[in-house]
């Protein structure tokens, strides 16, 4: 049962610049700004940093571990890319419900990184299947 | 749509409402596989050798790729926001038709703000997953 206060389990993840190649891989964006040192260091934050989708990955892996099918059958997110995070930041996904309404679930979440900055903030919401 | 593709992209051009892409592709186990390891999530994980689950935010990064792709998104690009809506789960191996349109372009403090709204279908055409990237462009592509 949820109930507004509720934190969610936290989702704690390394960010290397193995896993950013990985993405990039993965995902097929290979922006020079994530992966290219020299191009970096000539560019905004003067270093490499992670895909926002990446590091945005965790709280999706956050909520399908809180509310399983019900999140991957009606999540819905609205993130706010804040601060970058760079190889050698471990980052962590934390979310809070806000408010029950009915069968909706909104949880305020977000992704820290290890200084205490907020890379992303957010809301989150989910229909449960079967009311709290 | 007009192909954008292999043009240099004059993003001050682009209307609010243009298709910038339409693609097709396989979601395909290797993928798939690819995609969890790289972003680490224990909730896709069914075994050592057993096809993931297919992370939701995973259709949403692999369905921006074609819109990515045709923009010619410069580089050192940022992203500033993304919302999603997940309308169902999706399984290894589904067809999905992926369509993105511009939905903002604008500059704001001498950057340009372009946001492209995804929609992504099964073969069935049923939609699994709606959503709006905003990206900000470095100064030069302003």
């Amino acid at each position: 049962m949820w109930e507004a206060g509720a934190r969610l389990a936290r989702v704690v993840k390394p960010i290397t610049q193995r896993r950013i190649a990985d993405y990039a891989e993965a995902s097929g964006d290979f922006n020079p700004i994530h992966l290219d040192d020299e191009f970096a260091a000539g560019a905004q934050f003067g270093r490499t940093i992670a895909h926002g989708m990446l590091v945005a990955a965790s709280i999706s892996e956050m909520m399908s571990a809180s509310f399983g099918l019900d999140w991957r059958s009606s999540g819905r997110l609205k993130l706010r890319f804040k601060a970058p995070v760079f190889p050698g930041d471990t980052v962590t996904a934390f979310g809070e419900v806000k408010e029950v309404a009915g069968a909706d679930v909104v949880c305020a979440v977000g992704v820290r990184r290890q200084t205490g900055e907020d890379a992303i903030t957010g809301e989150a919401r989910v229909t449960l299947r079967r009311e709290p | 749509m007009y192909n954008l593709k292999d043009m240099a992209v004059d993003y001050s051009t682009l209307a609010v409402g243009q298709e910038v892409s339409n693609r097709s592709f396989t979601l395909d186990a290797d993928t798939v596989r690819k995609y969890v390891d790289a972003v680490g999530d224990a909730t896709a994980r069914t075994g050592k050798t057993a096809i993931p689950k297919v992370p939701p935010m995973a259709v949403a990064a692999l369905g921006l790729r074609g819109a990515l792709d045709e923009l010619g998104i410069p580089s050192g690009a940022l992203h500033a926001g993304q919302d999603a809506a997940f309308a169902g789960p999706v399984e290894v191996g589904a067809r999905l038709t992926c369509r993105a349109t511009v939905s903002r372009n604008s500059v704001r403090r001498r950057s340009r703000f372009v946001g492209i709204a995804l929609s992504v279908e099964d073969e069935t055409g049923r939609e699994v997953m709606t959503g709006t990237t905003t990206l900000i462009m470095p100064d030069e592509a302003a």
